[in-house]
């Protein structure tokens, strides 16, 4: 299959409970199991803030019981049109996006190259956690093939949950969680993505990945290009009357610090200052950014030695303070992409539904 | 000892974790979360309440339930090393020394001096 899929992205808190008093998580994931979602996943974040600028964050253990989640759903256009309704239902609060994306399975031999081989893309590569490459874990593999074709950057995140092929795939504490999802999420040009994507098809028994467009902004303190202004981005977004949003990602790595503390951590405290309306940060468990090996945790350490990923969504003039922001928190290290995405709904409560 | 008792253990302890999770709120929204505040502010005033209490004379049930159950639940040590570690998994390595050196010292004299007041009640 390779074909124009929709993504759907939801920001939540992990205590959002709904109008039947359950975890909007479970819900949520309850529903794209059901409709048997090609590939969705859960991923619980480590701090953020959405439009209420409330801030959830593991750094007191005791107030770690509501992390933000993030769930993403990629299926066909029109499956997914038919999630979306039922998906702002589930959802008091929180903001809910819709990006296109192409979505490929089986043989990746056949896939035709980008339509512009120059643009920059972003790859992500879903693979069961407990999934063997030829003995080696399939997100180490997936990482090391994309490193060893120059692909710039690449981060492994784990899903507490989703379905992969359609299959619920949820994490529980006793199992081996073999097939829970994970994502490998990688940025590079369109023209070595599109050579790297057959050698993913042989390296993965059921391949699922997906293809989406980005500007790499700014890679290891080197300003490529700023976020574009509004009237730029309408005309390349979606046919979808939606109202446009600017989504910026940024890579960067746990012992990269900025005034003592972590980048992620410096930018979402100052993001929340400037009244942006929401970041999340993810921790990845792999990965790699530039000409490193990929690296993880070791057994005997002190600092951390994973990826995070923060993700900032706000309109398109408001992107550009955001980026101004963290322009100064990335000045050596770190990737920033923009991506163009259409807005569903963004209200702290009481939605205001477009 | 009755099953009263220990039904008072169970409750009280209850109560004790309760309070500490609003504690720990309480104080990490006024202070920030930048450092592990609440954890310190609670055990650091446990001490002081433990300190107190044994110096007062307590029969043995009202030593179990205030303080095993109460301040037993209400303190944390778990929490302390957890955030400590926490603390050098982000390279914060001056928060983390800091973080046990001076609840370290905080606590031991909270709990000097709860035992001194209660001696003098």
């Amino acid at each position: 299959m390779n074909e124009d899929c929709l993504k759907l992205t939801s920001y939540f808190g992990e205590r959002q409970r709904t109008a039947s008093n359950g975890f909007a998580a479970d819900a949520l994931l309850d529903l794209y199991g059901r409709q048997g979602i090609a590939t969705s996943i859960l991923l619980r974040g480590v701090e953020g803030f959405g439009a209420g600028q409330h801030l959830r964050t593991d750094r007191s253990e005791s107030l770690s019981h509501d992390l933000p989640l993030t769930a993403v759903a990629v299926d066909a256009r029109s499956r997914i049109e038919a999630l979306l309704e039922p998906t702002v239902d589930l959802l008091r609060s929180g903001l809910v996006t819709l990006e296109r994306a192409r979505l490929l399975t089986g043989d990746l031999e056949t896939v035709a190259p980008d339509e512009a081989p120059d643009e920059e893309t972003k790859l992500t590569v879903y693979v069961g956690r407990q999934e063997r490459v030829y003995r080696v874990p399939a997100f180490v593999a997936v990482c090391d093939l994309l490193h060893r074709r120059g692909i710039a950057g690449a981060t492994a995140l784990l899903g507490v949950d989703g379905t992969a092929h359609g299959e619920r795939e949820r994490a529980a504490f006793f199992s081996r969680n073999a097939a829970t999802p994970m994502m490998v999420i990688a940025v590079g040009s369109g023209a070595k993505i599109a050579r790297v994507l057959p050698e993913l098809g042989g390296l993965l028994r059921q391949p699922l990945l997906t293809l989406e467009r980005v500007r790499i902004c700014k890679r290891d303190g080197e300003q490529l290009c700023r976020p574009p202004m509004a009237a730029e981005s309408r005309a390349g977004a979606d046919e979808t009357q939606l109202p446009v949003a600017h989504k910026l990602m940024v890579y960067t790595s746990e012992g990269a610090l900025h005034d003592g503390q972590p980048i992620h951590r410096a930018i979402v405290r100052r993001l929340r200052a400037a009244g942006i309306s929401g970041a999340t940060t993810q921790r990845g468990m792999w990965g790699f950014h530039g000409d490193h090996p990929p690296h993880g945790d070791r057994l005997l350490q002190l600092g951390r030695h994973v990826p995070a990923v923060t993700i900032v969504i706000d309109t398109p003039e408001r992107i550009q303070v955001a980026f101004d922001l963290i322009e100064d928190l990335t000045a050596e290290q770190g990737l920033v992409t923009c991506e163009t995405v259409p807005l569903t709904r963004q209200k702290p409560v009481g939605a205001r539904r477009v | 000892m009755n099953v009263l008792v220990w039904a008072a253990v169970v409750v009280i302890g209850g109560a004790g974790s309760v309070l500490r999770f609003y504690a720990d709120g309480l104080v990490s929204a006024a202070a920030g979360r930048d450092f592990p505040y609440g954890t310190m502010v609670i055990n650091v005033s446990g001490a002081v309440i433990l300190g107190l209490l044994s110096g007062l004379a307590l029969t043995p049930s009202q030593s179990l339930l205030l303080g095993t159950a109460a301040i037993g639940s209400y303190t944390t040590f778990s929490t302390w090393m957890l955030e400590t570690q926490r603390l050098t998994e982000e390279r914060q390595y001056r928060k983390a020394v800091l973080n046990i050196v001076v609840s370290l010292a905080l606590g031991i004299a909270a709990a000097a001096l709860g035992r001194l007041i209660g001696m003098h009640l």
